[in-house]
């Protein structure tokens, strides 16, 4: 055999026996459990797509379902619940701030408006937005999220995100439309969904009609990954999305009934999931949290309510 | 950031991604068949899934995209608002013309003369059946009114081609094939078929041969509606442009619905009449009505989405002419427009029974200058019938009451002129 033919052979085995190994690992070291779904003494509450969001720091996780809020501890047992008799508009979404006050997101068919709420979910203030550039004026948010003394505030219809400080005053603003090249005809048909913050305060979210999700810094540069189809790491209709304490990013699949996970890299890992009807299947997931001790909440349809699962990293 | 290792996009790229992003996905079905991956999953269907479809079902599996928990309104292609954003109290959130199906799961509770009465939300529109997404069988009609067609099979499907493999030509005609589908043809803003391409049918309806569950249709029926449709119509009407067309795969409105309502159908029936030219005396009557008491009005301004008529016109260029948004094209009908069974029922579902345009149970839909509700009227409970008086105003598409008479009645009047 030619010298040089040989040596390329074996450069080729090494080279793909290193990158099965490298797979190996990157399986070995990520893992889930499920552990159970979220519960009341009456069993498990039977949401259909409730929006979750995560106190970090008590580790609790706040589900909203038809302007209730309801909270559960790092068991999965409700511990309390406010909003219905609220006069606020329709609560669409919460974050909770270092010192456990509740900034509640509400709408009430003309605008969104935020609140900051005691502990208890009491109305303590209305924060009012403040220096919001034209283009941001008209927003109507849908989801927040609240990192390092800034509150975050989303519209996914309208492709646009703001940041504004703990008294509501502008810092920054983001049209997605323009920053991922979309024409501005197709604003109304395109739509972001799974909107959540990392450690580092870059916004993550899906676009589902691209069939990608997409890491935003704060700076305004943006990664996109994902492609369309049914096979392992691909995408079919991609909503919530967050990332694990080890960097790992994980989206919802709902179509698919699956969690897909890929490393910090974005190098595809596994799924998870699917449906069915055994403990840990999943029914059309959509919103995802994600709390310090890396359990995974996921709301589904079909009244299945929010399953959990413990993420290990080997 | 720490991800460079993919595709690393900046702002300043953005004149590049456009080129990228130029002809993907925002569409989806862009008249036809869409990206396979949207609703298929090839590799990873659910156990016991049919078609390698996902969703628990096929209308399951149309709504992971066109119902979004979140919305706050309106959405574009969203036609159904999801459990988590309408609590008790408050109505579905979608205003295409076709109507909300949310609007199958508002069950109603009221008292009337002091016996309680249940208005169940099954009676609101087409219960289609979408277990993943609270959608059920409808519990009362084991077939379609006035037909054979099963209630336990009627899904998305049931009437739209969800292939999309129905097309109109160059010349007009529809066909399943000849060429191919460039883009969606339902919008006034979508350009007609050049010669040797074809641009999808109407909202992908089923056309001629198309058969689910013992039925088949025999065509395809015309309209366009403007590309800005699912909104409030608070400020301005949303008019889809119907159209009476029967040749060349073509179907009439109400002859299409008869596929599954064939006894519905007025040929022979003792039906109030559909796909018939309103004549001149309903339509001088309809061009006069403004409101109960009112026959002030002009013809040219006298268009109602609540109780809309086909143009008796198979011209799609004519057609995309009327269906605007923007109170431009009011003109009410001609002694040869047609009455259909859209003039009275959404397609979809509404925030009434029968899925009518408007509350027909009780002679007023408006009370002293309000929108009927339990909060707004609470002395006639008969007319807000459970509901908040802003669901009602939401059921009618948020206009204001004072759109209509301080006590008007029903809008069958518009063509009747009774009141």
């Amino acid at each position: 055999m030619n010298p040089n033919l040989k040596k390329y052979i074996t450069s080729l085995l090494v080279a793909i026996c290193l990158l099965l190994l490298s797979g190996k690992q990157a399986l070995a070291q990520f893992a889930e459990g499920y552990l159970y779904n979220l519960s009341n003494f009456t069993g498990v509450v039977p949401y259909s797509w409730a929006t979750l969001s995560v106190d970090e720091w008590q580790n609790e996780v706040y589900v909203v379902y038809q302007n209730l809020v309801t909270v559960f501890n790092d068991n999965g047992m409700e511990v309390h619940s406010f909003g219905d008799s609220l006069d606020i508009g329709h609560i669409l979404d919460v974050a909770v701030e270092e010192n456990g006050d509740i900034l509640l997101l509400a709408f009430n068919d003309t605008k969104s408006s935020v609140f900051r709420s005691n502990y208890r979910g009491e109305p303590r203030e209305e924060i009012t937005l403040q220096d919001l550039p034209p283009e941001f004026a008209e927003m109507h948010a849908n989801r927040i999220a609240y990192r390092e003394g800034n509150i975050y505030l989303a519209s996914e219809a309208q492709m646009k995100i703001v940041i504004v400080d703990a008294q509501g005053r502008f810092i920054k603003g983001f049209d997605l439309i323009r920053i991922m090249g979309i024409p501005e005809k197709d604003r109304a048909d395109a739509g972001f969904s799974g909107f959540n913050l990392d450690k580092n305060g870059n916004m993550l979210f899906t676009v589902p009609v691209l069939f990608t999700a997409s890491i935003l810094s704060p700076a305004g540069e943006i990664v996109s990954f994902g492609k369309p189809g049914g096979a392992p790491g691909k995408f079919n209709i991609v909503v919530g999305m967050v990332v694990d304490s080890q960097g790992n990013y994980l989206v919802a699949d709902k179509l698919k009934c699956a969690i897909i996970v890929f490393d910090k890299d974005l190098n595809f890992i596994k799924e998870f999931g699917y449906r069915g009807e055994k403990p840990g299947n999943l029914v059309a997931p959509e919103s995802l949290a994600i709390d310090s001790e890396d359990r995974l909440y996921v709301s589904q349809g079909r009244k299945r309510g929010v399953s959990v699962f413990k993420l290990t990293h080997g | 950031m720490r991800n460079s290792k993919k595709l690393y996009i900046t702002a300043a790229c953005a004149g590049l991604l456009t080129l990228g992003f130029t002809g993907s996905a925002f569409a989806f079905h862009s008249g036809g068949v869409a990206e396979c991956g949207g609703c298929h999953s090839m590799h990873s269907p659910a156990a016991g899934g049919t078609f390698l479809l996902v969703g628990t079902d096929q209308s399951s599996t149309c709504l992971s995209c066109h119902e979004h928990a979140g919305d706050t309104g309106p959405s574009s292609y969203h036609i159904s608002t999801a459990d988590a954003d309408m609590p008790a109290g408050v109505a579905p959130l979608q205003r295409t013309p076709g109507g909300d199906f949310g609007w199958l799961k508002k069950d109603y509770t009221f008292t009337v003369r002091g016996t309680a009465t249940t208005e169940l939300g099954e009676t609101h529109g087409h219960n289609i059946i979408a277990v993943d997404k609270g959608y059920a069988v409808d519990t009362e009609n084991a077939n379609a009114p006035g037909g054979t067609f099963p209630s336990n099979q009627l899904a998305c499907n049931s009437c739209h081609d969800p292939h999309g493999k129905y097309r109109r030509l160059a010349d007009g005609t529809i066909s399943k094939t000849g060429a191919p589908i460039v883009g969606s043809g339902s919008y006034d803003s979508s350009a007609a078929p050049a010669a040797g391409s074809a641009v999808g049918v109407y909202r992908l309806l089923a056309g001629a041969g198309y058969t689910k569950d013992g039925v088949t249709y025999n065509g395809v029926p015309a309209a366009k509606v403007p590309s800005s449709y699912n909104r409030k119509e608070d400020a301005t009407q949303t008019r889809t442009a119907y159209g009476v067309a029967s040749a060349g795969g073509h179907s009439t409105w109400s002859n299409w619905c008869s596929t599954c309502h064939p006894n519905m159908h007025s040929s022979g029936n003792m039906v109030h009449p559909v796909d018939q030219g309103l004549g001149s005396t309903i339509a001088t009557l309809y061009g006069q009505y403004v409101k109960s008491g009112d026959m002030t009005g002009t013809a040219a301004t006298s268009f109602l989405s609540l109780a809309p008529f086909a143009t008796n016109s198979s011209d799609y260029t004519a057609l995309a002419t009327l269906a605007k948004n923007d109170n431009s094209q009011l003109a009410g009908p001609g002694s040869s427009d047609q009455v259909m069974c859209l003039s009275c029922h959404r397609a979809h579902a509404s925030g009434f029974e029968y899925m009518l345009r408007w509350n027909n149970e009780g002679e007023f839909i408006t009370q002293n200058g309000v929108w009927p509700g339990t909060d707004t009227t609470p002395a006639a409970p008969q007319f807000a019938r459970g509901r908040t008086g802003a669901e009602m105003q939401a059921a009618y598409y948020d206009r204001p009451a004072t759109t209509f008479a301080t006590y008007q009645r029903v809008l069958c009047n518009k063509c009747h002129a009774q009141d």
